[in-house]
């Protein structure tokens, strides 16, 4: 599904040059839920916005479903970021002068999907995450874990086969945090992968696969088997042996 | 996707009022000058008689001897003198032509319920209502007889006609100017014209006459023109006949020539009469000089659209260009700080194309509504213009195409003054914003 082979990224500015990522090697397979920690400021964001084509990336190699996104144009990356890919942020970004519906409609209109079939999916999606009674009201009207939850609605509209959240739970209390962790399993259930940034072990150990980033590299890299477990009892191996073993 | 730009474009505008309001009233402002500047040039500008301008002739003669200067452009005399005039209209040639003058009258009724009024009056020969095409509403213009033996007839205007008449058919009826019964012949439409190109003398932008007597008049009564009367030599008047045989110009004249072959022809009997004058001790010069102008080269050769009024229309482009340069900063200070939202869409999907568009549309809704109050604006302008000076009254209006322009050009300004803000705001790198939101 996501292959990235030494992938580097270099913020540059006048007199400084930031290494954001280096060397960064990772395969996702179809249908995993991976969760990525790691520190602040250690890469992990810089790494889900290459993923998602949000931003271009220094050196090395990204292929996602086999088209190799280097030589892609802005474009281009933007149909990509549309078909294929969805994005769960923490702070939600809901366009607040549009109301729950039209912001769910909001990818699926870039995608010249007709009127009639983006209703039907749009209250689809808001009937899965319990807000189609809501459809009329405006962001600012919901709670954050509703707010949440028509962001996830969002990025499934598009039926995207790649679902990018960060920090989805960032800004919600324990109870919507649990809310929202188990849509996001039960999306992954029904077949899309997931890679999710989080800083919450308890939330990262629900997913069965764990990464994590330290300055800018893949440091160590974590099999759950999709049972909580504890990070001592993972098998241990090297990021780039891991990234070959899958 | 455009229908959804526009109502986009509509809820932009209600989240943001003051600085859309601002962009509205800045384009409007800008449009209504200069629309009201363009509408008068527009108007003076424009062909008077589009499908007969190449066809209506006005002759010049230099009559002055050798060395004798005038102050137009190619050193011939604006008008006739009276006994060319003459001259020429009796020519042994087919086409219609007619000397003409501005005069006035008294008019009235001869009772005492009427109150007499002075009203202005051109003097012509029956071809004038032909050549231009002048509307009867009753009756039709006097004969060729009438106008050489029976000449105290007249043609009158629609609005005079309503006032002594109530607008009911007065041909054959009879009207005194000054102190003479004339009868009608005819009532023809009031001419509403912009330009009164028939005769620049008064004003190119004078009312029209409201009555037309046969030209033979002039001598029987001793009319005497109201328009200009100029000379090239000293001469020493005595009485009105020996005006009639004087070298003064004052008489203008005007001949269809419908082809190229006409206008060669009538060329001729132009040259072969001045030839003749000139074996009669007229016209001493080396070289005898005529102008045969149509009535556009006669509009340019006159200068009807001054320097002035092409400066003026420039200076309201140049403060159109000043209300965009004002749009383009409000739409920068809008546009940018709508720069995550951009950022979202980018993200779900958007192509820099699609936001382009959107923001595109969101300035041309401004502009379709900053051209519309700039038409109120512009047409309170020109009220403007026609009460504090009668003398552009007919001139001051907006026709058709410029209530079509107001708006096209009002997107236009607007697209230029989106152009920059959009493109700027399509670059917006979606993963700045995404974070910090």
């Amino acid at each position: 599904m996501l292959t990235m082979h030494n992938v580097g990224k270099i913020y540059q500015t006048d007199s400084v040059q930031t290494h954001a990522l280096r060397d960064f090697s990772l395969t996702v397979n179809e249908g995993e839920f991976i969760a990525v920690t790691g520190p602040s400021g250690s890469g992990k964001t810089t790494f889900l916005n290459i993923a998602g084509l949000l931003e271009p990336f220094t050196s090395g190699q990204y292929t996602l479903d086999g088209i190799d996104i280097g030589g892609l144009s802005d474009n281009q990356r933007a149909d990509i970021r549309n078909q294929k890919i969805g994005y769960i942020f923490q702070g939600f970004n809901l366009i607040p002068d549009l109301n729950i519906y039209e912001n769910v409609e909001v990818p699926l209109r870039y995608r010249g999907v007709p009127a009639k079939e983006r209703k039907v999916r749009i209250l689809e999606c808001l009937e899965q995450v319990g807000l189609a009674s809501r459809a009329r009201h405006l962001p600012q009207q919901l709670s954050g874990g509703q707010q949440q939850r028509v962001a996830i609605a969002r990025a499934l509209a598009g039926k995207p086969r790649f679902l990018l959240a960060d920090e989805p739970t960032g800004n919600l209390d324990t109870l919507m945090a649990r809310q929202v962790m188990e849509l996001l399993e039960e999306i992954n259930q029904n077949g899309a992968t997931i890679v999710m940034v989080t800083h919450d072990p308890e939330l990262a150990r629900r997913a069965p696969r764990n990464i994590q980033v330290v300055d800018g590299e893949l440091a160590d890299l974590t099999f759950y088997q999709g049972k909580p477990a504890t990070p001592a009892s993972a098998p241990e191996k090297s990021a780039h042996e891991s990234v070959v073993g899958g | 996707m455009f229908l959804h730009y526009i109502d986009l474009s509509i809820r932009s505008i209600k989240s943001t009022p003051v600085i859309s309001v601002l962009m509205v009233f800045a384009i409007a402002i800008g449009i209504g000058l200069t629309m009201t500047s363009l509408s008068v040039f527009h108007m003076m500008s424009m062909d008077p008689i589009p499908h007969k301008s190449q066809a209506i002739h006005f002759p010049q003669l230099n009559i002055m001897d050798e060395g004798g200067e005038w102050h137009t452009d190619d050193n011939i005399p604006y008008q006739l003198t009276y006994q060319d005039a003459i001259n020429l209209y009796n020519a042994d040639a087919d086409f219609p032509r007619s000397p003409s003058f501005r005069s006035g009258f008294s008019v009235h009724l001869n009772t005492p319920d009427v109150k007499p009024t002075m009203e202005p009056a051109r003097l012509v020969y029956q071809e004038f209502f032909s050549i231009f095409e002048r509307p009867f509403i009753f009756g039709a213009p006097w004969s060729k007889e009438e106008q050489q033996s029976k000449p105290y007839v007249v043609v009158i205007s629609e609005s005079i006609n309503n006032r002594l008449f109530n607008g009911q058919n007065s041909v054959g009826k009879s009207i005194y100017l000054d102190n003479k019964s004339y009868r009608i012949v005819g009532v023809v439409e009031d001419w509403d014209h912009h330009i009164k190109y028939y005769d620049l003398n008064n004003g190119a932008f004078n009312s029209p006459e409201k009555l037309y007597v046969p030209f033979s008049i002039a001598p029987l009564e001793e009319i005497g023109t109201w328009g200009n009367t100029n000379g090239w030599k000293h001469e020493t008047l005595n009485g009105y006949q020996s005006l009639l045989q004087s070298e003064l110009v004052w008489v203008q004249f005007w001949v269809q020539l419908n082809t190229a072959a006409e206008k060669e022809a009538f060329s001729a009997l132009i040259m072969a009469y001045m030839e003749d004058q000139q074996s009669k001790g007229r016209f001493n010069r080396d070289n005898l000089q005529y102008a045969l102008r149509n009535v556009t080269q006669w509009l340019k050769y006159n200068q009807v659209v001054s320097e002035d009024n092409r400066i003026l229309v420039g200076l309201s482009f140049m403060f159109l260009l000043v209300c965009v340069a004002n749009i383009l900063g409000l739409l920068l200070a809008k546009f940018l700080k709508r720069a995550p939202e951009v950022g979202v869409r980018r993200a779900l999907g958007a192509s820099k194309k699609h936001i382009f568009a959107q923001h595109i549309v969101e300035v041309s809704v401004i502009g379709l509504a900053g051209g519309i109050l700039g038409i109120v604006i512009a047409q309170l302008g020109l009220w403007g213009v026609r009460t504090t000076n009668r003398y552009y009254e007919a001139l001051a209006t907006m026709d058709v195409s410029l209530l079509l322009a107001a708006p096209t050009i009002a997107l236009m300004a607007s697209f230029i003054a989106g152009l920059y803000p959009a493109w700027l705001v399509c670059r917006t790198q979606p993963a700045i914003y995404l974070k910090s939101q």
